[in-house]
């Protein structure tokens, strides 16, 4: 019999007080885990800044965080809309009705707006165009999938495509139709538009949207911006002047000079001679310099976020989940201080039969390691099945992937350093076990 | 002072296994002088030979086993097992040799309660030189009428068959010698009797040498050779055997 199955035999023999040492250590693991995993998910999705399909969002003046908030994440309030104009001047030649290129289409690769304000059934309502899904990707990079139907067409006006979540949650088929309310639940009901797509699971906000065309977004009630409000036309905007001439009443589309968006998502371009980099920095700083908008970079933003609340959160977590930890490891000293004191009798027994003293020290010993090893396991399994559990409601609500599987280097620590612990909360107990005095316990 | 019991006969006494000389040991009493427990000039016991040795609670009959198994160091004096003389051993050397050489029964059996009785067994072999016989540590067991017991844990298990669990335990690594504290002590007159059969049986079997130390003179009487220990002198004993039963 190996000396681990003597160590495994004393374990089995106080189940109860075992497994309780365990289940208090694997808690501990469970919790820094979860943490580690979770900010850790979070922070890399934020910090490496791909998979979004553009860098720079356009929006009203404000604050860029709570547009980043909104337009990403779909969460927070809209801060007001910006024009169409404002808008076009992303667009190249052949996508506006003058045939000239927007000021800023040079430095843009990809340019989608979104129109928000409409809720359906708890969820945010998302007007845009084709270009949404066929142009952006999803949260890793991958281009958008559907796992019913397909992505609307830019004609086809009162057409939706649908989130994952939203599907499940309300149950709603390709085919369905679905009626946005205007400004929050309980508001003016719109009309009706037909889902044309539901799309694959993303883990990211995006499964929470519903997503309709804009073109018959614009026509519902409250959302064309009255005539007289139009703003002059002066600068740029004599080139939306020129569009909103251009567009046709009488193809039912609402006109240009009455429309607005929410924000604009953008993917910019490289300038001849210039790096991405600087011609993203270019683009920024001149939107920003003027009076119509504001442009933020997500990933700057998010970690501005993070950097005010995330990580000083995670930190208290995680100094938290540390002091489990601990109290863990003594929670393991006091069993093991109980165990040799139940156990002298037995340490003396195999002394007699000729265990040496290191022998019974190492049994000890790797008792504390079984039970590290052991509820340090466990906790590392339960910790990811929190995370595999929560992983969706962090990815709809943080719109970053954690799953299972999603792995923090730090964690390759977690389990050593705990049976470090155990090792030497077992300490104290091994040494008395080394010094049990046979034949007074004998005798 | 030491009475003679019983003795060896007088015919050449082969190789003793066990072998004490001048051992002597005594206790610290606070506020007064140590207290002796064990003053032995001279105690043998040949191999094969099964011997008892008698004497009242307190005479230090327990204290001699733990000087003979190297538990407890004599303060003076020469104790050799097997020719080896174990005062030159150190703690782990003489912890080995206890392992391979000398099987000990205890009064309260002293089972592992977290271990059946076959681990109990395989527990001691792990501590000895040879590997681990599981096979070995079976047929001792069956040997002892616990074939059916293997995997039962002591508190599943009679105290006549606890100590039949104990007993096959000792002989688990091939002892040259088996010490048995009180081993009919805690167990009741109508299973003493299988205790000591058991005893002297598995010991002529094996072919070890056994010494039962106990107070009980109708236990002393049923063994071949007998001593006697009073005032922690084993002396007389030693050096004036005396052939045949005396009073």
């Amino acid at each position: 019999m190996s000396l681990l199955g003597i160590a495994w035999r004393n374990i089995r023999q106080r189940a109860l007080t075992s497994s309780l040492t365990a289940l208090s250590m694997a808690l501990g693991v469970a919790l820094v885990v979860t943490t580690l995993v979770t900010g850790g998910v979070v922070k890399q999705a934020f910090e490496s800044g791909a998979g979004l399909g553009y860098n720079m969002i356009v929006g009203a003046k404000g604050s860029p965080l709570q547009l980043v908030l909104n337009s990403v994440y779909l969460i927070s309030k809209p801060i007001e809309n910006i024009s169409w104009d404002t808008y076009t001047a992303f667009l190249p030649a052949a996508e506006r009705a003058d045939g000239t290129d927007g000021i800023w289409a040079a430095s843009t690769q990809t340019a989608v707006p979104i129109c928000m304000g409409d809720y359906y059934r708890g969820h945010r309502v998302v007007g845009t165009n084709a270009a949404y899904f066929d142009r952006l990707s999803r949260g890793d990079g991958q281009p958008f999938a559907f796992s019913s139907g397909e992505n609307f067409r830019d004609d086809d006006r009162y057409a939706a495509v649908i989130g994952s979540q939203v599907a499940d949650t309300l149950d709603i088929a390709v085919g369905d139709a679905i009626a946005p309310t205007h400004g929050a639940d309980d508001g003016k009901v719109h009309d009706p538009f037909r889902v044309v797509g539901i799309l694959a699971r993303t883990d990211t906000p995006v499964d929470r949207g519903v997503f309709v065309n804009m073109e018959g977004f614009y026509l519902q009630d409250g959302h064309a911006k009255p005539v007289a409000a139009a703003p002059a036309d002066e600068g740029t905007e004599n080139e939306g002047a020129d569009e909103a001439a251009a567009a046709a009443p009488g193809d039912g589309r609402l006109p240009y000079s009455q429309r607005e968006v929410t924000a604009i998502l953008l993917e910019t371009a490289a300038l001849p001679g210039l790096p991405a980099e600087l011609t993203a920095m270019g683009l920024r700083n001149a939107i920003n310099e003027g009076r119509d908008a504001q442009a933020a970079l997500p990933i700057a933003e998010i970690r501005v976020l993070l950097d005010l609340f995330v990580t000083p959160l995670e930190l208290l977590f995680l100094l938290v989940t540390t002091l489990v930890v601990i109290v863990s490891s003594i929670g393991i000293l006091v069993s093991m201080v109980g165990s040799a004191l139940e156990r002298s009798r037995d340490v003396a027994i195999m002394r007699a039969l000729g265990a040496r003293r290191r022998v019974v020290l190492a049994t000890v010993l790797i008792e504390a390691i079984l039970l590290a090893a052991v509820g340090g396991g466990c906790g590392w399994l339960l910790g990811h099945g929190v995370v595999g559990l929560i992983g969706p409601w962090i990815a709809t609500n943080a719109g970053v992937t954690a799953g299972f599987l999603s792995f923090t280097p730090a964690e390759a620590l977690l389990v050593p350093f705990l049976i470090v612990l155990a090792i030497l909360a077992a300490l104290l107990p091994a040494v008395a076990a080394y010094r049990t005095d046979v034949a007074r316990w004998l005798g | 002072m030491t009475t003679a019991f019983s003795s060896p006969q007088n015919s050449p006494a082969p190789a003793p296994v066990i072998e004490l000389a001048g051992v002597r040991k005594a206790f610290a009493v606070p506020g007064s002088e140590p207290l002796t427990i064990l003053d032995i000039p001279s105690f043998r016991v040949a191999a094969g030979e099964l011997v008892a040795l008698e004497g009242q609670s307190g005479s230090g009959k327990s204290t001699l086993l733990n000087v003979i198994s190297g538990i407890m160091r004599p303060d003076a004096g020469r104790v050799t097992i097997g020719g080896i003389d174990i005062m030159k051993l150190s703690e782990p050397q003489r912890d080995r040799l206890r392992a391979d050489r000398i099987g000990l029964v205890f009064q309260q059996f002293n089972l592992l309660p977290g271990f059946t009785a076959l681990e109990n067994v395989l527990v001691a072999m792990a501590f000895g030189s040879r590997p681990t016989d599981r096979g070995r540590a079976e047929t001792l067991l069956q040997a002892v009428g616990l074939g059916e017991r293997l995997h039962h844990k002591p508190a599943a298990l009679s105290i006549g068959q606890q100590q039949r669990v104990a007993v096959a335990r000792a002989l688990a690594n091939r002892p040259r010698v088996l010490l048995a504290d009180e081993p009919t002590a805690s167990i009741d007159p109508a299973h003493q009797q299988q205790v000591i059969d058991l005893l002297q049986t598995t010991c002529r079997t094996e072919g070890v040498a056994l010494l039962v130390v106990t107070h009980a003179p109708d236990v002393a009487s049923q063994f071949p050779v007998r001593y006697r220990l009073e005032d922690f002198n084993l002396a007389a004993a030693a050096h004036a055997p005396a052939p045949g039963v005396q009073s």
